[in-house]
């Protein structure tokens, strides 16, 4: 039985960083995932988008809890071994790009279609109508709600905790059950994620408010 | 070979999922009317409430939308037993989930009420019409229709976040997968069903919200 | 049954037909695609490695040390045996309700994790000899009146899910009771601290700590659900693993060594280690 020491608290803030390298992989795998989704979801062509369509409402509707799970357990019955780091990047990655993908296909559909019509009629085609007319303007409208899912995915992180990867639940957890004061404890983990969480929230929601008056 | 599957000990249990199942649409759809409420309330003291109120309320948001789920949950159940507030595992998921839900309800339909324009409200007192009529027949309906897509999704999240409730020893859907594991070890198979029927509750709660959005939001059509 | 697939087109149509197949029949059992062989003792010293499967969250027999990497009983005897072996030893933080699942899909070659031997778990895993034992209890305080099985209709217990004492108490308990599972020791141990329940099953381990730190509750056992033995555990088809581990626990109770990593954890001596249970 130990009492609580610095050097636990050191331990639970130092596996913050194992909760930002999380949320950091899952968001960069999330981004590419959900690029792809949003192409797929916003183009032309029927089947990619009913995939795409069928992607987003199966991780929309199941909980993230039983994604991770199976992230960490069907590559082991195929006799891939992943650890619980490779499980959680890849449970919220997958998580990640179904709801980014949503997020941007809005994003997308926000740019008027006479601006497609446009630059088609400047000879411009897909990838170029893309990269040079929409998503730059598509991009604006996406920030305020990326950054607010960023906000989701970093707390998501928490129950990256149940398969056994340290992020900073997890250790407060281990930490807990060798000291004894879950108050304490708790409290710093939940003011950590605070700390971190809320300056983001807060920024979105200003941007969002700027886009509104830009709107107007 | 390595891994055997087996679904017998999953399907043996059957009418504890059923159970579990039941457990979580009563936890969340409960959740759901209630939170709603909160939402309500906490919007209107939000946009038209003394300043210390809206502080309050700015307060209550800000915590709730940036600490995850868990450790809300864990405070209401281990914490409030030390100010004497003992709440039944179901009771307690049931306040955590409306008080999650509540927090982000607020700012959903807050932002459906300032979607109103002050011209309509002014047109309404212009027609003689009472501050209740005006909130429900100008502000209400078209600010829900505004906010209808953003609250049902977050209704859905809730449903789905219940599965977390299962780590205070809820009796919802996870807590019975749980329980079916702990004693079959048969953890991929019960899990897999499970995610399984949670992908089904979501189906079933896309149709009914968009019942409900098809019968009683739909604008009039113009004529 | 040990068919043994190549990583192909065919092998995951047939896994994935298979799959749906188990669902709507029920049970097939089905062969998995897999990469690694079973784990033998010549397999693991020529890889030069073995994964052992360890608690951290349950001090003294699996927990952190004060730099938080994993310290305990079961990480003593696990690191006497990556010695035996001549293999390095990487230890893999496991859960109680995951040690089932991390050892069949391959995250470890076995479990050293007080992994208690009954005749549910022996249908899914192979057994070591005993290497450790504890008592489980059923804990409350002083004034709450409990003295048999039959006292706990209507009260709440709590017990840490898929744990011994969790099976122990359903055998015993009348249908009246109230189980409630938590995720952990610590979990459950916070619901009595809190209130949530009325009582828990445990060890003396947690007792010990409930005395130490919340001496005011007065939490004393009431009756014993079971005397549990612990082996270490392995994947069905490595008997050869297991023969071996039998073979080292043999060597460390006579050389007195296992004694010795006793009396580093709980300052005493240990008890004769129980006979294997047999179903």
């Amino acid at each position: 039985m130990r009492t609580l020491g610095s050097g636990d608290i050191l331990f639970i803030l130092l596996a913050l960083r194992w909760t930002l390298l999380l949320s950091l992989a899952a968001f960069v795998g999330g981004s590419l995932g959900g690029l792809l989704v949003a192409l797929m979801r916003s183009g032309t062509i029927k089947a990619l988008r009913w995939i795409a369509f069928g992607y987003i409402k199966l991780f929309q509707g199941t909980p993230l809890l039983m994604q991770l799970f199976l992230a960490f357990f069907i590559p082991g019955i195929f006799g891939f071994n992943v650890d619980p780091w490779g499980a959680a990047a890849l449970g919220l990655s997958l998580h990640a790009s179904a709801f980014l993908g949503e997020i941007w296909r809005g994003a997308i559909e926000t740019v008027p279609k006479g601006q497609w019509e446009a630059s088609a009629a400047l000879g411009l085609r897909y990838w170029r109508q893309m990269r040079l007319i929409v998503l730059p303007q598509a991009l604006r409208v996406a920030i305020p709600p990326t950054v607010g899912f960023l906000v989701q995915l970093i707390k998501a992180t928490s129950l990256a905790s149940i398969i056994g990867f340290v992020e900073i639940t997890r250790a407060a957890q281990v930490i807990n059950n060798a000291v004894f004061q879950p108050f304490t404890i708790f409290g710093l983990v939940g003011l950590a994620y605070f700390v971190i969480c809320w300056p983001l929230s807060a920024y979105s929601k200003r941007m969002e408010q700027r886009l509104a008056l830009a709107r107007r | 070979m390595n891994y055997v599957f087996e679904f017998s000990a999953v399907f043996e249990a059957w009418d504890e999922l059923l159970a579990g199942l039941i457990r979580t649409v009563w936890l969340s759809g409960a959740a759901m009317a209630i939170g709603l409420v909160v939402a309500i309330l906490g919007a209107l003291g939000k946009t038209g409430g003394p300043r210390p109120l809206r502080w309050l309320i700015d307060a209550y948001i800000e915590l709730i939308r940036n600490t995850p789920f868990l450790i809300q949950l864990f405070v209401i159940f281990f914490g409030l037993p030390a100010i004497g507030l003992r709440l039944e595992a179901d009771q307690a998921s049931l306040l955590a989930l409306v008080v999650n839900v509540g927090a982000y309800g607020i700012e959903i339909i807050r932002a459906g009420i300032e979607s109103i324009h002050h011209g309509q409200i002014e047109a309404g007192r212009a027609l003689g019409l009472k501050n209740l009529q005006i909130f429900r027949l100008i502000v209400l309906k078209p600010a829900l229709q505004a906010i209808y897509p953003s609250l049902t999704s977050q209704f859905i999240l809730l449903m789905l976040n219940s599965s977390v409730c299962s780590a205070i020893a809820a009796s919802e859907l996870t807590g019975a997968a749980n329980d079916i594991q702990a004693r079959t070890f048969r953890s991929f198979e019960v899990y897999f069903v499970v995610t399984a029927l949670y992908l089904v509750l979501s189906v079933m709660f896309w149709g009914i919200f968009a019942w409900i959005e098809r019968s009683f939001l739909r604008q009039p059509a113009p004529r | 049954m040990t068919h043994r697939f190549t990583l192909t087109r065919r092998g995951i149509a047939a896994l994935a037909l298979g799959t749906t197949l188990g669902a709507t029949l029920g049970a097939v059992p089905l062969p998995g695609l897999t990469r690694s062989a079973a784990a033998t003792p010549e397999e693991i010293k020529s890889r030069g490695r073995i994964m052992v499967g360890v608690l951290t969250d349950y001090p003294p027999f699996g927990g952190t040390d004060s730099n938080q990497n994993p310290a305990g009983y079961d990480v003593d005897v696990a690191r006497l045996l990556a010695k035996e072996l001549g293999v390095e030893l990487q230890l893999v933080p496991v859960t109680g309700p995951n040690r089932i699942p991390f050892l069949l899909t391959n995250k470890v070659d076995m479990l050293v994790a007080t992994f208690g031997i009954t005749e549910e778990r022996s249908k899914q895993v192979l057994f070591s000899n005993p290497y450790s034992a504890f008592t489980t209890y059923i804990l409350a305080p002083k004034s709450t009146a409990i003295k048999g099985p039959d006292d706990l209709k209507g009260v709440r217990v709590g017990v840490a899910r898929a744990s011994t004492q969790d099976s122990a108490l359903v055998a015993v308990a009348p249908k009246e009771t109230r189980i409630m599972r938590f995720d952990d020791d610590a979990t459950t141990t916070q619901s009595i601290i809190s209130g949530q329940v009325q009582a828990i099953g445990a060890s003396s381990t947690v007792l010990a700590q409930l005395t130490q730190n919340y001496a005011s509750l007065q939490i004393e056992p009431k009756f014993t659900l079971r005397a549990q033995a612990n082996g270490m555990a392995f994947r069905k088809q490595d008997a050869a693993l297991r023969d071996w581990s039998n073979g080292f626990i043999a060597k460390l109770v006579e050389s007195g060594e296992l004694n010795r990593i006793h009396e580093t954890w709980f300052k005493a001596k240990m008890d004769p280690l129980p006979p294997m249970p047999q179903f």
